[in-house]
């Protein structure tokens, strides 16, 4: 089954194409690495799926149905994402926000709050739930937007860069949830710009990698394949040096020849 | 914090109970006539209009996620006081289906202004940023109409308008009170129903879509049942100020920003607040009534900067 997917779409904003004639499909339980340089239009990409931009050409279905059949609370049932920034102006406890995110649910006030409880402690926030988003840190902010899409409970899942700005230990154990969210089933759209994270999710020689650029697909690859350094290379104009190790295959960008 | 919570319910009960004894005292027959004739309407009235502006002004804060959103920021005030002011100038004697003439065109041109901007937020384009500027153009355009009113009226409308624009508690006895009831009423039971609405919009407009809230609908809903209530309050009372922006931070800093209490808790405290207003500027000075919306600015400004302040602190 095909729980999202791309035919031919375009983006545009008066003259200028953020997206043009992109056409992609995400099988059940497959996860795509979406990657490219700042503006090709990845963010853009994720919106078109879930609405917040409007495709000018072509169309967006989600599990086969087509996007604009869908009504706000059947669309949240589908797809759920972690944008690259969330608002927090309001001081609301961490579970009040993770609650809120259970909007779909015709549920009570009581079970709201049971599963965003559940939700905080799976990512490994129990200990601040009753803390104001406003006085958390960045880290830790991240990990109540990440308990938000856990507990929507959608079966397609989209991140935005979801380690961006963390410490380096913060964006392994991100990259480990998110490898546990795949392996019990969801369909994953990960956008970032460090593909060796991607050696955290556990089985990442299945993981799709797919180059954007310029509002235009460039490639689409395995994380295993032998081409995907050049692939990538290419794409960011950056020469690459890659490493494998066992299990792992990590891609650094080659310090400056010697005179 | 459910008992500071059942303090403030406590408190603002008990403040409203009193403000009916509290004043001049009263003997005889014609005690009994100014308690029950006057002041228990206007106690009613004061607890009707308070509490809306202040519920009001909490869903403004949330939908535009801004802490500075008040009542008048989609320009209700604006209309309501170009209403007024064109009912004062032209035509003040009339009165329709025996309501004050000034009184109508106020809640019209409250409406209208509402309408202008919520036509404008219900398309799904828009950003509430965008509603925002809306609403700052309908006030200003407004408010440059009312001006040019008053450039051609004479000095006793002037004057007039003057007074109704400083706000005020009327004396409008219990037809006024049955009047504005349905329209509050079914303005706060709407808004209040929203609670699970407003509060995924907390995190931001684009993450509470993607949770399944209907941004556009949500945005008119609040809009329109929160304008209804206001155009009411505005029309009888005139602006009254800060109600709306003082009461939810207060409660906000007292309780959290949880919006299933910010909301119900922003209502109740809203009329003690506005109730509380009206009885010092009854009594403050002898003999006198102070406009109440000359209070509720002077009260309200300065406590709210001490509780912003001592919020700090902590």
């Amino acid at each position: 089954m095909t729980d999202l997917e791309f035919s031919g779409v375009g983006v545009r904003i008066r003259e200028r194409a953020l997206l043009t004639d992109i056409t992609l499909r995400l099988e059940h339980g497959e996860f795509i690495a979406l990657l490219g340089p700042n503006g090709a239009g990845k963010s853009t990409l994720l919106k078109a799926a879930l609405g917040l931009r409007a495709a000018t050409s072509g169309s967006v279905r989600l599990a086969q149905r087509p996007l604009a059949e869908l009504n706000a609370r059947e669309r949240a049932a589908h797809v759920a994402w972690l944008p690259q920034h969330i608002h927090a102006d309001e001081p609301i406890r961490a579970q009040d926000s993770v609650a809120a995110a259970r909007f779909r649910f015709h549920e009570t006030h009581a079970a709201s709050q049971k599963a965003a409880l559940s939700a905080l402690e799976r990512v490994g926030a129990g200990a601040y739930s009753q803390r104001p988003v406003t006085e958390l840190s960045g880290g830790e902010r991240q990990r109540v937007a990440f308990a938000c899409l856990v507990a929507q409970e959608a079966h397609t899942l989209l991140f935005d860069e979801p380690a961006n700005h963390l410490d380096p230990a913060q964006q392994v154990e991100i990259y480990r949830l998110i490898g546990d969210l795949w392996r019990e089933g969801r369909s994953i759209v990960c956008i970032t710009h460090d593909v060796n994270l991607l050696n955290h999710l556990g089985d990442a020689a299945r993981v799709r990698v797919v180059g954007l650029r310029a509002g235009k697909l460039a490639f689409e690859t395995r994380f295993d394949a032998p081409e995907l350094p050049s692939q990538l290379s290419a794409l960011f104009g950056l020469e690459l040096r890659t490493f494998d190790a066992s299990p792992g295959r990590f891609l650094v960008p080659a310090t400056r020849s010697e005179p | 914090m459910k008992l500071r919570a059942a303090l403030l319910i406590l408190a603002s009960f008990s403040l409203l109970l009193a403000a009916i004894f509290v004043g001049h005292p009263l003997h005889g027959e014609q005690g009994q006539f100014i308690l029950w004739q006057l002041r228990v309407p206007r106690v009613l009235v004061g607890t009707l209009v308070g509490a809306t502006l202040a519920l009001a002004g909490a869903v403004f804060q949330a939908l535009f996620q801004n802490p500075l959103a008040t009542p008048s920021t989609v320009g209700t005030t604006a209309g309501a006081t170009l209403g007024a002011l064109c009912a004062l100038a032209f035509d003040r004697a009339r009165s329709v289906e025996g309501l004050p003439w000034v009184t109508v065109a106020a809640f019209i041109g409250a409406i209208t202004a509402s309408l202008l901007v919520a036509s404008f937020a219900s398309s799904r384009r828009a950003h509430s940023s965008d509603v925002l500027l809306a609403g700052i153009a309908v006030t200003l355009a407004a408010s440059a109409f009312a001006t040019g009113i008053q450039y051609v009226s004479d000095s006793r409308a002037l004057f007039a308008a003057a007074q109704w624009s400083l706000g005020q508690l009327p004396q409008v006895g219990y037809r006024g009170v049955l009047l504005l009831l349905p329209i509050c009423g079914v303005s706060a039971t709407a808004l209040l129903l929203l609670t699970r609405d407003l509060q995924a919009f907390a995190l931001g407009e684009e993450l509470a879509h993607s949770q399944g809230v209907n941004v556009p609908r949500l945005r008119l809903l609040a809009l329109g049942f929160a304008s209804l209530g206001v155009a009411g309050a505005v029309a009888w009372c005139g602006p009254i100020a800060f109600v709306g922006l003082i009461v939810p931070h207060l409660v906000r800093l007292l309780l959290g920003s949880s919006y299933r209490t910010l909301l119900p808790l922003s209502l109740i405290t809203g009329a003690a607040f506005l109730v509380g207003c009206d009885l010092f500027a009854r009594i403050v000075v002898p003999g006198r009534e102070l406009p109440v919306g000359i209070v509720t600015a002077a009260l309200g400004a300065p406590s709210l900067v001490l509780l912003v302040a001592r919020a700090r602190r902590r």
